[in-house]
């Protein structure tokens, strides 16, 4: 394999690698949440926001990857 | 150049949907769209399409679109504050009670410093909020897919906090806090090490914020513009496309909302960082 394979191989990989690692934390994240609204459903708005700031911190790490992809996939095929 | 306008309108029709083709030009058009030229795809917009899509305006697309929201924004801002009545009427009605969410929403943060911090954070949401919306609709274009944009509104809120932390703690109180508040000897000792752990934290909030907003949208705008070409190369023997994108729209409207809370949610947050912490005692 050459530069060029190996770069369009693996920089789509990545992405779902990332995407395997941020599925697994939002969901463990969205689901312990929707537990504790479950059991407490008066502090339904705070969970929320607690939930949303966390999943954007874990989300974080995808875009990451994302930006490193779009920066790898201008050099693939020229 | 007749072939790239042939395309604008096809992919304009596409994203209409397949009932106003009726106008779009020639069907080999079609094949070509979809951002054929190198990186990512993405839909050609106002300026692109009056300007054939090269020459120096192209590069400013960004900002024209950046200040056409902040204008708008402005606009309406200005036409509800001059009219405004004790018994408001529709307009004025809406704009209020976006107003007044805006407000609850940052109370349960902030507490009773909301309104000195309401204007700065109210504003950043709709800001993006509708720079994340102009993309979706057609010839609009999403300021947010630049990373300049971005980081100068993720910039912003780091001088902005900052600047809260060193006014109401006191320049000695603010580099305290930095230090990570050491009370004690150990805490003390702590501080070579915790002053560059905190400095480089705060640097990178910024890049954290900026890069978020970012991947987001272009994502999400990449995926609106992939699947709008995709439903062109599917019938690209006729000129009629089919809406592939409709679903990724609802999608989008989600994303994008979400992204423009988020962003707002933080920056109130690195600012209550900075307030003084007595305060907020609960």
């Amino acid at each position: 394999m050459d530069y060029q394979a190996t770069l369009a191989l693996a920089a789509p990989l990545a992405v779902g690698l990332a995407a395997i690692g941020s599925g697994l934390g939002i969901g463990k994240a969205v689901g312990a949440a929707m537990e504790a609204i479950g059991r407490q459903p008066e502090a339904a708005g705070k969970i929320q926001t607690a939930m949303i700031i966390g999943a954007a911190f874990i989300e974080a790490l995808t875009i990451y990857v994302f930006i490193v992809f779009i920066l790898a996939s201008g050099k693939i095929g020229n | 150049m007749l072939l790239y306008y042939g395309q604008v309108i096809t992919v304009t029709a596409a994203r209409f949907g397949p009932w106003l083709v009726a106008t779009a030009s020639g069907g080999e058009a079609g094949e070509h769209s979809g951002g054929h030229e190198g990186g990512a795809p993405h839909l050609p917009n106002l300026v692109s399409l009056l300007t054939g899509g090269h020459g120096p305006v192209n590069e400013w697309v960004n900002v024209i679109f950046a200040l056409a929201v902040a204008l708008f924004m402005v606009i309406v801002a200005m036409s509800v504050y001059r009219k405004r009545q004790m018994i408001p009427g529709p307009f004025q009605n809406a704009i209020e009670m976006m107003v007044e969410g805006m407000y609850n929403f940052i109370y349960s943060i902030l507490g009773n410093d909301t309104k000195k911090y309401l204007p700065f954070l109210g504003t950043l949401f709709f800001y993006i909020l509708i720079n994340n919306w102009i993309g979706m609709i057609p010839l609009g274009h999403s300021p947010s897919t630049s990373l300049s944009i971005t980081a100068s509104l993720a910039i912003l809120v780091f001088l902005y906090a900052q600047w809260t932390g060193i006014q109401r703690l006191g320049i000695g109180s603010y580099l305290h806090h930095l230090a990570g508040s050491p009370v004690d000897v150990i805490g003390w000792c702590m501080v070579p090490l915790m002053f560059p752990v905190h400095v480089i934290g705060e640097l990178a909030k910024p890049f954290s914020l900026s890069l978020r907003l970012f991947g987001n949208i272009t994502g999400e705008d990449t995926l609106i513009a992939v699947f709008v070409g995709l439903g062109i190369a599917i019938l690209a023997f006729s000129p009629v496309g089919i809406p592939l994108q409709l679903p990724f729209y609802f999608l989008g409207l989600l994303l994008s909302t979400i992204q423009a809370l988020v962003f707002t949610l933080l920056s109130t947050i690195y600012i209550l960082m900075m307030l003084p912490h007595e305060e907020h005692a609960h």
